[in-house]
Formats: structure tokens, C-alpha cells, sequence
């Protein structure tokens, strides 16, 4: 099926497209002849001697400027980074010994497959594709709400790249699941990728078209970033400045989402509804007794301020309230809107009445309360989804994107520049018409943005250097012929993104060592050409979970509703509210999950966590592609000082004494090198280390939290 | 970096390897002193007029008509509807047609300019011929949230840097010990646009504004929990930069940057409580901020802060009034007199105390305070006496960082309701801060996703009447 539809659309897009108004072709002019533009032509591997084809690319681009690659990185080296980019987490110990040992011809290639089958590879995958299409738990915004069903888009992902799931698949769920695989609850948390973005939601007179238009933006952002690599946001005000994107054809991938509502979709069989609203009710019976005497507790003092404030009322605001509500005319009706307005009372003006041991008390319930509701059940499985309206809204071009300046109308298309073929004019099937002219094999952008992420992600740095932007502003590919190859590799593969990072881990360019040598720095400073192998620093997410892997405390468990961990009083007091703030962050009733890896943590807009910020994890407001890496000293004391470095750098050296039980600086010492490292210390580490802990009697718990802070555990090899 | 592992550009060229490996080097100079420490201070584009910044945020929007800009005609009108001509006024939670409410604030005309200030602020008041009013600022939301955006980042959409992240960005902050860009909110809580307000966006992590408290551990992770002893705490950081250079490879700049982080992180221990510690400070001092006076001790001990923190090389001081529960906020949609007075109560005198103090010393000369908040307060009321929010004209003012005193520019109509004349965008704010930091707002940029982002978007007027 998917071949014939693949037949099809490629013989669309090779016909000519539909007329386009001559400004817009006079716009775009001869840029239809910009290199992304144009179909993947699969090149001719050279012939140079390298057994990967992927080194025959990479030996070429070095031979023009001179270059020679460099040696492989030892053994060590290898299973280190091998472990690390594919599963985010480092190897065991006797992982590493195993490998040493192995020496058969293909132990390296049988490491990867190991780590590609690792249930571990997705979730290391959504961390960088959450990143790409910025996907958070809360709305955003003052409010930031809680998705509670969103995460189910995340599970999704993970399970998409552990599955092996066809990328021109994946990519049709995500844009328009609904429409192309009704009933099937996956491909519709699918379209959650549709909302992934943050979202205005706030009360008061809110325009709604405005409030429309951002939330299409918004779609429209997450599609031409994440699938087009193309900026197609920057035509919202006026035509794109540097590539031909027309304005209007901004307008007209909006008009692909026109008609797509914002929907929560309940899949769960009636068994299942049935036995939640039993235990919602079984759990509202406990808290509403002591609802009831929070409510008790405060209604003398309630009464109090508010026959005080009436005091302060106008006589003609207090009249009117004496006036029963069916008697009184519109402009009583207006007086006693605005007396109970004045004599309305905030949380605080009622706790601040109380006696202080009232007070205590009414916290005490409240805590209670706060207990009993960590009970909650788990919400019965809905898709945090999208539906299509009975009617498609016309789409205007919009002045300057505002949506009060309305100009000419647009139909849904796809862009201009490839050819502009028209989408379906009803509401429904506009996206699968999109998603389908996207994942076709002949589409020029598509195979090679992904395997440009791809090449991105396990080397350090894309092919084209700027992995959302393939156009004028974004870097040139730094070899052709090498992403080409990838793109065209990758579609005939059946879009087979294991099979790229196969090709990719075990190709020379990424065994070889990451040294700096001065000589190949000066021609190419930047490794564009891959002389060696980039160092990349851990994520702040990694690196967490690699602590947490070292202490022992990391928590394996895979899927569901995201884990709130402690955070600091600085941190808990940014949390935005106007409520009262006694239950803002309640942790999960099982500690043992807060050593969740970092994946499945509450991701919260506008409440980071700081060794995460600090470690420059992404604000998920806006796509971003390559994270960067900053430097700094408040990153440095995260590391050094938060509680939780505290806490786990107690945890590994209570771990490193169950060895050691008999105590001992050399056992000591080699066990927190082996659980942290994998490897065991070097004579001047020995001396190090001795010195530090026999010497100058310093705590193992110390010397723990010196190895979690060095180099060598933060950055992958 | 050591200069035994690497050549300098001097040893290049007295070794005749030419002027191509001497431009490599330079190069590569530039390169690992911008990664060792990204806050290195930085080279304006111009001569500055102003060196560093202390922004005071209202939140929750103070009434410019019951504070700044007087307005006669509600007392005429007073309990009248607004005259149709003005149209249909949309507010967050009114609709426009409820009637006018005149101030019940007197306004009396101060120092040798003859600004009008309301009683609201008396001690403000005092300081008229340093400050410079704009009564005809305007932002594009009537929700809080989105208006406080577009004020601290140019847009009503998050994601975007605010303006202290785009200022250390440019400038970099001449304090290695101290974090460049400081945020001090309302003990009782954080303002309603909470952390977009001062985030780095989509520029790296190291522009964001840290958070900064009083107290011995004034920073987030500043020390180590109480268990861990100074001694212990050396001897970790000792072994472990041993240990990180063991692991450090030639020519590696990002594992300088490392080590020199740590470093820096060791410094700021010791600087940073030295920084906010007060006690150093005399009584008058104290005085001055009102900390004498448990209404305005913290407000006042925060701007006290700020002074101490922008002597020492802060670059941008971020400080909140407002914050928290609604009866902390200056959000009076009820009850106008009960909630400014107790708001402007909190604030008056420690801001005037900031401005004393600043000048007393020689350092308003080149720091630019600003005064502000997301909108104003509509001329009708909102329940007999509050009023909802107005984006569509409001005051804020400057003082010092070579601007001129004593001046007023733009105005409102005559209920203060619309700007009217020359009405200024908040990209018109922006590029007149980044202008008296000698920034041009057209060369500090960021390329992100495909786009050279800018503070002010497609630009903004630079006003020149505040300084000029």
C-alpha cells in the first residue's frame, strides 16, 4: 500500500503543479534551483578502500582539503560512547570487562546491536525529539497548567524508535493520525505532536481569534521546523528574506491545519471508566469530610471580615444586597454585582484572620488532605489529540499576522517552491494530504533533514550545521554527497532510522579518537570534515540519570504520567500561583520514583530544574535542534552543592562500602573508579586519591562527588 | 589554558610561520576567551551613557492616572460614561461602559520642573528633576501575563530573552564573582509572568537572570548543605580540578571553560554573601531605603541590595514589587485607595532612597533606573471602586544613566485613557535602554532557527527626548 501511494505522489510532484500567481513565481524566481530543492540523487560511493560507505564520503571530503582521519579510540573509549549516545546511560562495569575480552573481529558490531536493542535506545531518541518539537507536560504561559494526558505522546515516541517504526510512518502520525488510521489509539496520541507546543490559557476576555491564530502558529512552527527544516514561520509577517517562501505560502500551511480542533479523545472500554469513577468516588468520600471542616473552621472569621467590609461599603451598595436577588431591578442588579465584588475575600485575607493555633490546625487538615488526594487514580486513558471540525474556516493572508488585518483568502497547499500542490478544500484529509506529500520518497527535504538529525545527533554536529534551517540563513551541507547518500540510504531502507544509526556507530569517523591535533585544527577548527571525533557534553537529562546509575538509585521503570522530584524552596517558590501555595509540587507517594530517569520527569514550562537549566536543557518553548553548550559558574555549583549531588554522592559511597566491607582505601578507591568510571584508577590517580582520603582524612563520600563532577564522567568520549 | 602547550601568536610570528597560522591564533584567542567565560565584558557599540541597569517592575500595573499623569477631566466627568467617540474599550474583565472614576488621589506640582506626582508618592515626588516621565508607552495585551512578555522580551509570546539576558549577552559583566544578571522577586511570590520574565530564551543557558536573596547562601546552590565544612568543601574542589586536568586534552577550550568555572564558582562563594550582607551599611543608609520601618524594610533592603550588587560589576538588576496573592500585587480591579496605598506605601520611599543614595555616591550618573510595569489602570472603575487593566497608554519613567531629569514626554487624552501624539511600543523602550548602553539594536542579534532575532523585532524609535 505504501509503495503505491509513494508511486503515485511522486508522479504529482514531478508534474507540473497547479498555475501560481506570477508575483509569487516572480518571488521565487530562479531559487527553485537551491540545492535543497532539488531530488536526492543517490551518488556513487567512491572508490577509496574504506569498508563503510560512509568513510569512502568522509575519506573524500578530507583528502580535498588534506586531511587524514584520525586513529580509532581505544576499547574503553568506545563502549563508553557507544553507551552513552545510544542509551543515554553509561556501560556497566562488567560490560566493559566483557567487551576487553571479546576479540573476536565483530565484538564492536555486536556491542551496537546490543545497545540498538536496548530498551533504552528510545528513550534516549525522545529526549533529542522532544527537544525538536519542544514537547513539555504544562501549557505554558502564567497559568502553566498541567497536561495530564500528554505524556501518553512521549510513551509514543519512545516506543515509535524502540519498535522500529518506518520514519515516513511515524511522521504520517504524527501530522494526521486521526485521519489515516481511525481507530487506532496510537496514531491519535500521535497527533499530540500537533499540540506539543506551549499555549495561551488564561480566563477574562481573551479574543478568540487571536487565541486561534497563535495556537496555528504554533502548528505551523512544529511542522516546517521539525519535518521541512524550513523557517516557513518567518513568512508570517511578509515573504521570507532569504529563501522563496511566499507569505501567502505560510497562510496556506495554515489553512493544511484550518480546520483541526484541539481535542482530548477518550480510547478506554467502559470497564475501565467504570472502575476509575468507583475509586474517584471512594476517594472524594475521604477528602470530603475534611473539606467540610476546613469549611467549618473558617466560616465564623469569613462571616466577620465580610460584615467588616460591608461596613465599608457605600449605603446604596449595602441596601441593595438586603434586596432579594429576584426583586432587584438591573440597576440593583449592577449595585449588588459590585457590593459583592467589594466584599468578596481572597484566601489570604481569610488565613491571616485566623488564631494562630486555628491556623495550625486548618494546615494540619489541609496536609491531611493533601495525603489522601496522592491517591488520586490514574485518569482513564484519553489521547491528548486532535479532531477536524464539520466546517473548515476560511484562511486569510494576515498583515503582519494579525489576525484583525485580514488580506486576501488562501486554499490549503504546500509550498510554492516544490511544486504547490493543492490539498483537499473540505475539512477533513487536508493534513493526510500534507503528511502524504511529505513522507514522499521524491520529497527533497524530508530524508535528508532526518538523516541529517540523525548524523547530528551521534557525531556531534549536522551535515548542515543548523538541522531546522536547510535554507539561505542555515549552513551548507559540509559534504553533499555524504547526506545524500544518507537521505537516499535512509528512504531505502524503508525509512529505517536503526538502520542510519547502525551504519553511522559503526562507521571509522565515529570510532575514531576525539584528540585535538593542532595541525588538522588549523584547516579545519570546527571538524567539519570529521578528522576526528567530536567530545560532546553530557545532557543535564544524561547526566542525572548516570548519578543516579553510580548510586545505585536509579529507578528502571519505563513509561506513564510524569515523576515531580524534590526541588529546592527557591525553586518552589517561583511556581506561579495566586491560590494558596501549601500543595503546588506534591511528590509521589512511592519515593522511589523520583530516581526516575530523567525523561519521565514532570516537564514543566516555566519551573526548571536547575541542574537541568544550568546543564543548558532547552526552555521547550521553541524547537530547538542543536542544544548549546554553556559554561558557567552557577552550572559548577549545581554540581557541587544541590541536595541531590549531596544525597547521591552519600548514596554511591554507602554503595562503595557494601564492597568494601572490610574498608580500605585501595578497594575504596577502585570501586567508586569502576562505578563511576568503569574503569580502574591510574597510578597518579591512586596517589590522588590516597592523599585525599588517608592523607587528609576526607569523607568517601567527597572523593564520590569529586569523580560525578569530573570531566571524564560528564562528557561522552 | 597554559601557554606551554600552545603557541602564542607572538612565538608564530617571530617564528616566520606567517600571517595566515598568526590570524589562525587569533582567532583561536578570541574563541577560548569567549568559551572560558562567556560573561567576559564586552566592548559597546558606542560610547554609553549608562553602564548597568536597575529595573523595578510594579506588578500587577499601578494606575499612571492616580500616580503620574493627572487627569482634571475625571473629576469633571465624574460617574459619567466615557463619551462614545472613544469607542468600544475592551479590558480584561469589563466591557468599557462602566463610568469614570476620578482619582481620589490630590496631585501637586514638585522641584524646579513642576512635575506633578499625587500624593501616592511623597517621597518619589521629592526626586521629579532626576526622572523622566513617558506617559504614552502601550502594550498589545490586556492580560497580565503576555503584556509583562512583551515588556521584559519584546513579544507577548514566551521563548523569547528578556531584556537583562539580551543586555549581558551584549555586554557581558565586568564582576566574574558575582552573576551578571540578578532577579529579586516578592518574598510572597513570583510575578504573574513568573520565569519567562527573565529567561535567556533561546540564547544559551549563562544569560538567564539567577535568582538572589538575602542571607548567607544567597544564590541557589551557593554552598554546600551545612553537613560539608568549609575545609571538606576545598579539599572536593581541589582533587577534583586535579583530576580535571589530568583529563584534559590540548586544545580542548571547553574543558578550560570547565575548570575555569569552577573557579569562578569558588570565588563567588566568598563574593556573594559579602555582597548582600548590610550589616556593613550605616544606619542613615538604612534610613534612607526605609529599612527602619518594618512596612518598607524589605522593599527597601532589595533596592539596598541592588546598589551593592551593581557596585561590584553587576550589569542588570531585576527587581519585583508584586508577587503572590492578588492582595499583593498592585492589581486593584476593587478596592483602588486600599490596595495602592498599601502597594505604594511598600515602595515609595525605598525608591527615592535608591535614587539619593545613586546620586549621593557619584553612581546615577551611568546607572540607568527604570520604572515600570505591563500596563496602566482604565479611567472608569471596575466594581464601584477598582479599575481593570489598560494597555492602551501608561507611564514609566528613567532616572539617572544619562538621562535627562526633570522632563515629561508623551502624553495621554484627556481621561488618560489612550496615548495620543507620539505613542511608543515597547520595541521603542528597548532600543532606547539598548541605546544608552551603547548598544545598537540592530547589531545585537542572535541567529535561531533560521532567523537573526533581535530584541526589538523589526526595530524600534530610539526616544531621543529622554536623553538628548
Amino acid at each position: 500500500m505504501r509503495k503505491v501511494v509513494s508511486v503515485l505522489l511522486c508522479a504529482a510532484l514531478s508534474a507540473t503543479a497547479a498555475p501560481i500567481d506570477p508575483r509569487e513565481e516572480a518571488f521565487i524566481g530562479n531559487r527553485r534551483s537551491y540545492w535543497a530543492f532539488q531530488k536526492v540523487v543517490r551518488p556513487a560511493v567512491p572508490a577509496n578502500g574504506a569498508a563503510n560507505p560512509i568513510d569512502n564520503f568522509i575519506r573524500e571530503g578530507l583528502k580535498a582539503k588534506k586531511l587524514t582521519p584520525s586513529s580509532e579510540a581505544s576499547k574503553r573509549t568506545l563502549i563508553r560512547r557507544a553507551s552513552l549516545d545510544l542509551t543515554g546511560m553509561p556501560p556497566a562495569n562488567a560490560e566493559v570487562e566483557a567487551f576487553l575480552k571479546d576479540n573476536a573481529k565483530d565484538a564492536y558490531e555486536k556491542l551496537v546491536d546490543r545497545l540498538l536493542a536496548s530498551p533504552a535506545y528510545g528513550e534516549r531518541w525522545a529526549l533529542k525529539w522532544l527537544d525538536v518539537v519542544r514537547y513539555a507536560d504544562t501549557n505554558g504561559y502564567e497559568l502553566d497548567a498541567e497536561r495530564p494526558q500528554a505524556w501518553r505522546y512521549r510513551d509514543y515516541v519512545i516506543n515509535s524508535f524502540n519498535s522500529g517504526k518506518p520514519y515516513d510512518r511515524f511522521l504520517m502520525e504524527q501530522i494526521a493520525g486521526d485521519e489515516l488510521y481511525p481507530g487506532n489509539s496510537d496514531a491519535l496520541i500521535a497527533t499530540g505532536f500537533l499540540r506539543a507546543g506551549p499555549r495561551h490559557v488564561v480566563g477574562g476576555n481573551t479574543d478568540e481569534e487571536v487565541n486561534r491564530q497563535e495556537v496555528l502558529l504554533e502548528m505551523t512552527l512544529g511542522v516546517s521546523n521539525t519535518f521541512l527544516g524550513l523557517t516557513v514561520g518567518c513568512a508570517r509577517c511578509h515573504n521570507h528574506k532569504f529563501d522563496p517562501i511566499t507569505q501567502a505560502d505560510h497562510y496556506r500551511i495554515q489553512a493544511i491545519m484550518a480546520a483541526t480542533d484541539l481535542k482530548e479523545i477518550e480510547y478506554a472500554t467502559k470497564e475501565e471508566k467504570q472502575k476509575r469513577d468507583v475509586s474517584a468516588k471512594a476517594l472524594m468520600a475521604r477528602i470530603k469530610p475534611l473539606d467540610d471542616e476546613i469549611a467549618a473552621i473558617e466560616k465564623p472569621y469569613r462571616e466577620q471580615l465580610k460584615e467588616a467590609k460591608k461596613l465599608l461599603l457605600t449605603p446604596a451598595h449595602r441596601a441593595v444586597l438586603d434586596i432579594p436577588k429576584d426583586k432587584r431591578t438591573p440597576e440593583q442588579e449592577v449595585l449588588a454585582k459590585e457590593a459583592n465584588k467589594q466584599i468578596g475575600l481572597s484566601w489570604d485575607e481569610v488565613v491571616n484572620a485566623l488564631p494562630p493555633d486555628v491556623k495550625a490546625k486548618r494546615a494540619a487538615i489541609r496536609a491531611e488532605r493533601h495525603k489522601i488526594a496522592l491517591d488520586e487514580p490514574e485518569e482513564v486513558p484519553t489521547a491528548f489529540a486532535v479532531a477536524n471540525m464539520e466546517k473548515a474556516p476560511v484562511t486569510h493572508i494576515l498583515k503582519i499576522g494579525d489576525p484583525k488585518h485580514k488580506l486576501d483568502t488562501v486554499e490549503p497547499a504546500f509550498l510554492s517552491v516544490l511544486g504547490g500542490l493543492d490539498a483537499p478544500k473540505g475539512p477533513a484529509d487536508r493534513r493526510s494530504a500534507f503528511a502524504k506529500w511529505l513522507a514522499d520518497p521524491a520529497h527533497p527535504l524530508t530524508a535528508r533533514v532526518m538523516a541529517n538529525r540523525i548524523w547530528q545527533f551521534r557525531m556531534g554536529s549536522g551535515i548542515v550545521s543548523t538541522p531546522n534551517d536547510f535554507g539561505q540563513l542555515g549552513g551548507r551541507p559540509s559534504n553533499r554527497p555524504l547526506l545524500d547518500w544518507l537521505a537516499a540510504e535512509f528512504v531505502s531502507s524503508g525509512w529505517n532510522v536503526r538502520h542510519l544509526d547502525r551504519l553511522i556507530v559503526t562507521s571509522a569517523a565515529y570510532r575514531q579518537s576525539a584528540d585535538i591535533d593542532e595541525s588538522k585544527a588549523s584547516v579545519d577548527a570546527d571538524n567539519k570534515l570529521y578528522w576526528r571525533m567530536n567530545q560532546r557534553r553530557l545532557e543535564g537529562e544524561s547526566l542525572r540519570d548516570g548519578v543516579l546509575q553510580a548510586s545505585g538509585k536509579l529507578n528502571p521503570k519505563q513509561f506513564g504520567a510524569p515523576i515531580k522530584t524534590p526541588i529546592e524552596p527557591e525553586i518552589y517558590d517561583i511556581i506561579f500561583t495566586e491560590g494558596e501555595p501549601d500543595n503546588l509540587w506534591p511528590l509521589p507517594k512511592d519515593r522511589s520514583e523520583v530516581y526516575r530517569k530523567s525523561i519521565y520527569l514532570l516537564n514543566k514550562r516555566t519551573v526548571r530544574l536547575p541542574m537541568l537549566t544550568n546543564f543548558d536543557q532547552p526552555d521547550a518553548i521553541t524547537s530547538c535542534p542543536v542544544r548549546a553548550v554553556s559554561t558557567h559558574a552557577l552550572q559548577a555549583l549545581s554540581l557541587l552543592n544541590s541536595a541531590f549531588m549531596q544525597e547521591q554522592s552519600e548514596a554511591l559511597a554507602a554503595r562503595v562500602n557494601t564492597v568494601c566491607r572490610k574498608g580500605g582505601a585501595a578497594c575504596q578507591i577502585r570501586t567508586a573508579y569502576e562505578l563511576t568510571l568503569q574503569r580502574p584508577p591510574r597510578p597518579k590517580e591512586q596517589q590522588m586519591a590516597r592523599q585525599f582520603l588517608t592523607q587528609k582524612r576526607m569523607p568517601l563520600e567527597d572523593f564520590c562527588k569529586a569523580l560525578l563532577n569530573r570531566h571524564e564522567f560528564v562528557y561522552i568520549p | 589554558m597554559s601557554s606551554s602547550t600552545f603557541p602564542n601568536r607572538r612565538s608564530v610570528l617571530q617564528s616566520g610561520l606567517g600571517a595566515v597560522a598568526a590570524e589562525w591564533l587569533l582567532q583561536r584567542d578570541l574563541r577560548a576567551a569567549a568559551s572560558a567565560n562567556p560573561l567576559a565584558p564586552k566592548v559597546p557599540h558606542f560610547a554609553p551613557r549608562a553602564k548597568r541597569v536597575i529595573f523595578l517592575f510594579m506588578v500587577g500595573a499601578p494606575s499612571s492616572i492616580d500616580m503620574f499623569d493627572p487627569k482634571p477631566a475625571l473629576t469633571k466627568y465624574s460617574g459619567q460614561k466615557l463619551p462614545a467617540s472613544f469607542g468600544k474599550v475592551v479590558s480584561q474583565f469589563t466591557g468599557g461602559d462602566t463610568p469614570l472614576l476620578p482619582s481620589p488621589w490630590e496631585f501637586k506640582q514638585y522641584g524646579q520642573s513642576g512635575i506633578p506626582v499625587s500624593s501616592l508618592s511623597p517621597h518619589v515626588a521629592q526626586c521629579v528633576d532626576d526622572i523622566c516621565f513617558v506617559r504614552s508607552f502601550y502594550t498589545e495585551s490586556t492580560v497580565h501575563a503576555p503584556a509583562m512578555y512583551q515588556v521584559h522580551s519584546g513579544r507577548v509570546l514566551t521563548g523569547y530573552p528578556s531584556m537583562g539576558a539580551w543586555v549581558t549577552y551584549g555586554l557581558g559583566s565586568p564582576a566574574d564573582n558575582l552573576p551578571a544578571y540578578v532577579v529579586m522577586p516578592q518574598p510572597e511570590g513570583t510575578p504573574e509572568g513568573g520565569t519567562p520574565c527573565w529567561s535567556a530564551g533561546f540564547l544559551p543557558a549563562v544569560y538567564q537572570g539567577t535568582l538572589l536573596r538575602s542571607g548567607p547562601s544567597p544564590i541557589l546552590h551557593l554552598k554546600p548543605p551545612d553537613s560539608v565544612t568549609p575545609e571538606r568543601q576545598k579539599n572536593t574542589l581541589d582533587l577534583l580540578q586535579q583530576m580535571n586536568r589530568l583529563d584534559s586534552r590540548p586544545g580542548d577550550s571547553e574543558h578550560a571553560a570547565r575548570i575555569a568555572s569552577y573557579e569562578l564558582a569558588f570565588k563567588m562563594q566568598s563574593a556573594a554573601p559579602e555582597a548582600v550582607d548590610l550589616s556593613k551599611e550605616s544606619d542613615a543608609t538604612k534610613r534612607l531605603y526605609g529599612m527602619d520601618d518594618k512596612k518598607t524594610y524589605d522593599f527597601g533592603s532589595r533596592l539596598l541590595l541592588a546598589r551593592r550588587l551593581i557596585e561590584r560589576g553587576t550589569r542588570f538588576v531585576q527587581i519585583y514589587s508584586g508577587g503572590g496573592p492578588v492582595s499583593i500585587q498592585w492589581d486593584a480591579h476593587k478596592d483602588l485607595v486600599l490596595n495602592h496605598e498599601k502597594m505604594a506605601g511598600l515602595t515609595d520611599k525605598p525608591v527615592a532612597g535608591l535614587l539619593k543614595d545613586l546620586k549621593s555616591r557619584g553612581l546615577l550618573d551611568d546607572t540607568l533606573v527604570i520604572w515600570g510595569s505591563e500596563f496602566g489602570r482604565l479611567p472608569m472603575s471596575e466594581g464601584g471602586n477598582g479599575r481593570d487593566h489598560n494597555p492602551h497608554g501608561y507611564t514609566m519613567w528613567f532616572a539617572g544613566g544619562g538621562v535627562k531629569g526633570g522632563r515629561i514626554v508623551g502624553e495621554t487624552d484627556e481621561f488618560g485613557l489612550n496615548a495620543i501624539g507620539e505613542r511608543y511600543h515597547m520595541r521603542d523602550f528597548h532600543a532606547t535602554v539598548l541605546h544608552l548602553l551603547g548598544l545598537d539594536q540592530h547589531k545585537l542579534f542572535y541567529l535561531h532557527n533560521g532567523r537573526n532575532e533581535k530584541l526589538t523585532d523589526f526595530g524600534g524609535t530610539v526616544i531621543d527626548k529622554v536623553f538628548a
